[in-house]
């Protein structure tokens, strides 16, 4: 076991002050390990560099372009590629953490300019993609570099294996399990409720589908309730229902941590009807660690979370009826309800931070066995130590 | 002359971009070193516990003899028979805790966890390794490699046949 403190350097590919999974994902780890006694420096583009914790550093302003069926802030460029290099050479870091290198933004860029022991974690899951094919052998010679690689999911590995044909280890994104675990049950959320957590504007998510489910439930369940949670524009959606159907809605707006845990707690089902775009279900491990049941559509990433639906229901992606089937079933069925929630939470606890940190932490130590540090490569050692001949010869 | 210029630049570019090659396979060969010397430490450590639990009292004298040959022949085979003998010892240890062998005492609780952790970590070792290996195999099956002979007096890494659901 690895006692002394590592200076690690963590890379994160999108703007650090915008909302998103990996960002959360490296604040959290960062985070983590700078508790447990090490030092660690996160680089990533930044907005407002007013506001930024101690540990980041900026890397620049990111650019917005559309990636993956959503607008990605991801910073490359002469310039940032010299403060990354900078970054390199002045940390004098012990190992280098690099979230999705295969995505053009800072990472890959570090990627590119460091050499020794590089641990890159790859979020994105993707269908077949003839682009990624065709840049695959650019990415190689530089994927190539990384000691070890981390899927955060099955599907994530999958779209790995297929794209650059190369493995990795899966080890889950992590919660905080324990701040959901004791949520405080809400009068005014129990009953016949469904909850949706998440940025409800976002096609992807798949709110929409909730709302054309709402019909069917409501006749089978005339109490049932809505509560959405999370930051958005209303009017749209609001709009987009029935309007016989509108008072069943209610639109929380953003949501404390507790508030969040005493929702999920409260909650007759969790709902998850996301279509796409998802590789984890971050959300997800946290509605089922709040001790929520779940109906989540079955897209990969739910697939894998819930083992198949062990730990919660399934229902056919995008299709509103056969989520108000299962919905239904469910409301109907208080014994399978109670015991699936309680079945999911315990399966919950395997995404808690201590758990996956200690993971994210044994694959630290393997990759830094060589006894190396983290420096600046030389890409053509052989080609400058040619060049270093030539000018000897010349004198 | 014009010609000449041009390749005189190709020819030099050619040679960056074997320099390039060079300096890739150099690094894929560090990396497998790397990964060895990880996989190496974590299956020494493994025979040291297979050695510990065969002294305890969760074995018995049969057992414990063919873990401690197994244990010793793991730690003293040559690198080209590492993978065979580690699987027989992955064997004989499965066959002593397929029983469902448990404790009470605490002293070989905390031997038979420390087993399953290191059997967790070996795992993702032999998965790094493996991807290094092959990584390295494709690179140096290109032909341009072979032809300027890039991986200069570097052995050829020696894939292993670790066959995981023994572990």
């Amino acid at each position: 076991m690895l006692t002394r403190s590592l200076k690690i350097g963590i890379v994160c590919p999108y703007g650090w002050d915008t909302p998103g999974g990996v960002q959360n994902h490296v604040r959290d780890l960062a985070e983590y390990l700078i508790e447990a006694g090490h030092d660690i420096s996160v680089l990533a583009p930044v907005i407002d560099e007013s506001k930024i914790p101690s540990y980041v550093t900026s890397a620049g302003k990111p650019i917005a372009i559309p990636y993956n069926g959503a607008v990605a802030r991801v910073l490359f460029g002469p310039i940032a590629f010299a403060r990354v290099r900078q970054w390199i050479a002045q940390g004098n870091f012990d190992l280098l953490h690099l979230h999705e290198p295969a995505i053009p933004s800072i990472s890959l860029l570090a990627c590119w300019a460091a050499e020794g022991p590089m641990v890159g974690t790859f979020h994105a899951a993707a269908k077949r993609q003839k682009a990624i094919f065709a840049i695959g052998p650019i990415l190689e010679p530089v994927i190539e570099k990384l000691s070890a690689r981390i899927a955060v999911s099955e599907a994530a590995r999958a779209t790995l294996t297929e794209h650059l044909e190369t493995d990795a280890v899966v080890i889950p994104n992590g919660i905080y399990a324990d701040r959901y675990r004791d949520g405080i049950p809400q009068a005014q959320w129990q009953g016949n409720t469904l909850g949706f957590i998440g940025r409800f504007e976002e096609p992807r998510k798949g709110l929409s589908i909730l709302v054309d489910a709402l019909p069917i439930i409501s006749r089978f369940a005339p109490d049932v309730r809505v509560f959405v949670a999370g930051p958005g524009e209303q009017k749209d959606v609001i709009e987009s229902i029935d309007p016989q159907l509108r008072s069943r809605f209610t639109f929380l707006g953003r949501i404390s941590e507790q508030e969040k845990a005493n929702f999920l707690a409260s909650i007759s089902i969790y709902v998850a009807p996301n279509t796409g775009g998802e590789s984890f279900g971050i959300i997800l491990a946290e509605a089922l660690a709040g001790g929520a049941t779940v109906v989540a559509s079955d897209i990969p990433a739910f697939d894998s979370l819930l083992n198949h639906g062990e730990f919660g229901e399934l229902f056919e992606s995008e299709s509103s009826t056969d989520l108000a089937k299962r919905v239904i079933d469910l409301l109907r069925d208080d014994d399978r309800r109670i015991s699936l929630g309680k079945a999911g939470k315990i399966h919950a606890q395997q995404f808690d931070w201590k758990v996956v940190a200690d993971q994210i932490f044994s694959i630290y130590e393997m990759s830094l066995v060589g006894g190396e540090k983290v420096r600046l490569a030389s890409d053509n050692r052989s080609w400058s130590r040619f060049i270093g001949r030539d000018h000897r010869g010349d004198e | 002359m014009k010609i000449f210029v041009a390749a005189g630049l190709l020819i030099l570019i050619f040679i960056w971009y074997l320099t390039f090659l060079a300096t890739r396979l150099d690094r894929l060969h560090h990396r497998v070193e790397t990964s060895w010397a990880n996989l190496d430490g974590l299956l020494q450590r493994r025979a040291a516990i297979a050695l510990e639990i065969a002294r305890s009292e969760i074995a018995d004298p049969a057992s414990a003899m063919l873990l401690t040959a197994a244990a010793y022949q793991a730690r003293e085979s040559r690198i080209e028979n590492r993978s065979a003998s580690e699987s027989g010892l992955s064997g004989a240890l499965g066959l002593l805790l397929a029983d469902g062998q448990s404790s009470e005492r605490p002293a070989e609780i905390v031997l038979l966890r420390e087993l399953s952790e290191l059997t967790d970590k070996i795992r993702i070792a032999i998965s790094l390794h493996v991807d290094a290996v092959t990584r390295t195999h494709l690179v140096r099956r290109k032909f341009i490699v072979r032809l300027f002979r890039l991986a200069g007096t570097a052995p050829l890494p020696i894939t292993y046949e670790f066959e995981t659901d023994v572990l």
